[in-house]
């Protein structure tokens, strides 16, 4: 783009500009994807790996057909999507809290967080067969999982975003007399919610990366067991069936839910200043 | 009567150990109109973040009906230079903000807080959030906010500071409407020694760090003060000798302290 270009800063030009710049990195993506895609059927084609171990596109697209029909893409789908919700709820309901009391409180702050950074960066695979040990297999230590590998985030987000709430919303509420629980209702939580959905994003990224490989360790259900069990079949194109299907539901909802609630909160209000 | 009576305030940090205020007395009559002027650091937002309880003063004290106070109290409300206003609420709850924290009901703060949005002339953007809103509209709902709580002092902090001179102007005739209206003590400061002349009952000039009180102007004139009179220019006059004299002492201090700072 030339800056010779640059007219008047009118808003109905720029914004038609914008549009086409979408519309064209929309084609570059998808082109991409058709080459992807082209490269797959010529790898198969050409006979470069051997048949058994490697799909072509159609197959995997039978197979999908396959596990739709007999009920277990939406069975095993059902189970993660649930294990799924279930340990990012638990680590929103117990992560925000305690994010707000380590935001707001630099002697919680000394006391927890040299434990919570020493525990943080244990991988949450590490913690499956613990889990298993505690809660057996299936879904009590799957959403365990995703819980423990996820919390943090929620944590440390939530923290960073009552630390850097301006002090003047704080002098506000004084002002006024606002009681604790009015001021963390009202002004903390939302003022730090920009922070807060940015945590949870990454809890429900990380509880999504995890969870396949918890469910092939310890479950009997769900997208990770489909791919694992798989195996056992020589189907890698159910394999890849439950892949795709990870990478679409992981898409629509970093996609759909959290940019559909940024736009009802943050964007709404002004707050969003940074684009992910 | 707000009095103020022998107040210091030293800020205490682990670089550096800052005296802001020393030996401030000061009597404020109820339905005052009085402006703090002095020059940039000189204390001006310490003594009315002290008069708001927001932080305790060193030393000395400050007494509001002849009782003493400490901490924020619902006879003060306060309005800041940057506005404060809560992006996440609407501009009705940003309004209503202060009796809902009295735990007033959501229909009477509703009823309200629509009355002094029709007072400051927004009541068309009661819905809106306040990110759609001109600064010096988003200073109307702050000042409709303070309001609201009907309190008897209010303490403005350079709160048409941020805004153009156009916007300026309409604010200060709209604050003094509302003011002549609802007669509240009114604590304000400010940079602008027109502003002063033109608001006030009594101007206090402060000096240079660290902030006494150097003299008080009072100003009987009537409102609506005619700016352009050869009597006003007078006091234009005054006040700019008593306020330059600090300023260029605030000015040598603060090259004083980037010296030692380089
Ligand atoms: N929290 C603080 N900690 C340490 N020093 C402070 C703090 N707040 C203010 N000061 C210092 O106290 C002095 C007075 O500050 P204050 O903000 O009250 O001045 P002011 O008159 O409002 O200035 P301005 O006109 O620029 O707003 C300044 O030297 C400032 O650096
Ligand atoms: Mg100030």
């Amino acid at each position: 783009m030339s800056i010779a270009q640059t007219g008047p800063a009118v808003a109905l030009p720029q914004r038609r500009r914008r549009r086409r710049g979408l519309s064209r990195d929309t084609m570059l993506g998808g082109g991409t994807i058709i080459a992807f895609i082209l490269v797959w059927e010529a790898v198969y084609r050409l006979g470069l790996m051997p048949t058994w171990a490697f799909p072509s596109p159609w197959k995997v697209v039978l197979a999908f057909a396959e596990l739709i029909e007999d009920g277990r893409l939406l069975e095993n789908t059902g189970a993660s999507v649930l294990r799924q919700l279930c340990g990012v709820v638990l680590a929103a309901v117990a992560g925000i809290p305690v994010g707000l009391v380590l935001g707001a409180s630099s002697t919680i702050r000394a006391a927890l967080l040299p434990l919570f950074r020493l525990i943080y960066p244990i991988p949450g695979i590490a913690w499956i067969p613990l889990a298993i040990l505690w809660f057996g297999i299936g879904f009590k230590s799957t959403v365990f999982v995703i819980f423990f590998s996820g919390i943090w985030s929620v944590i440390f987000n939530t923290m960073t975003g009552v630390q850097t709430l301006s002090g003047q919303y704080t002098d506000v509420a004084r002002v006024y007399g606002a009681s604790r629980w009015l001021y963390t209702r009202r002004v903390l939580i939302p003022g730090s919610l920009p922070f807060i959905i940015t945590g949870l994003r990454l809890t429900y990224g990380v509880g999504w990366r995890v969870i396949v490989g918890a469910e092939m360790i310890s479950s009997i259900t769900g997208l990770g067991f489909l791919i694992d069990d798989a195996r056992w079949q020589l189907r890698p194109d159910v394999m890849i069936c439950g892949m795709i299907t990870i990478a679409m539901i992981g898409w629509v909802s970093e996609n759909w839910f959290f940019d559909w609630v940024e736009r009802r909160t943050v964007e709404r209000w002004g707050m969003k200043t940074s684009n992910a | 009567m707000l009095r103020v009576e022998g107040l210091h305030k030293r800020y205490v940090t682990d670089e550096a150990e800052v005296t802001a205020l020393t030996d401030i007395r000061l009597d404020i009559a109820d339905g005052e109109f009085v402006s703090l002027l002095g020059p940039s650091g000189c204390g001006k937002s310490t003594l009315l973040k002290i008069m708001a309880g927001l932080i305790p003063a060193s030393s000395g004290s400050m007494a509001i009906q002849g009782k003493e106070v400490r901490g924020p109290g619902p006879e003060r409300a306060m309005v800041f230079q940057d506005y404060a206003l809560f992006p996440w609420m609407t501009v009705l709850d940003n309004v209503g903000f202060g009796l809902e924290a009295r735990g007033v009901g959501k229909a009477k703060r509703t009823g309200t807080a629509m009355e002094l949005l029709h007072a400051v002339g927004l009541q068309e953007f009661a819905g809106r959030f306040p990110h759609h809103l001109s600064g010096g509209m988003k200073q109307r709902v702050s000042i409709a906010r303070a309001f609201a709580v009907d309190p008897a002092i209010l303490l403005m902090d350079e709160p048409f500071g941020a805004l153009d001179a156009q916007t300026r102007q309409g604010l200060q005739d709209e604050l003094l409407r509302i003011w002549t209206a609802r007669r509240k003590t009114v604590v304000f400061v400010t940079h602008s020694i027109e502003e002063a002349i033109y608001l006030s009952d009594r101007i206090v000039v402060m000096t240079a760090r660290p902030g006494r009180i150097k003299t008080i102007i009072t100003l009987p004139e009537p409102r609506p003060r005619d700016m352009a009179t050869s009597e006003m220019s007078a006091r234009q006059r005054e006040v700019r000798a008593v306020l330059g004299e600090e300023i260029s002492r605030a000015a040598a201090l603060e090259q004083a302290d980037m010296m030692a700072a380089g």
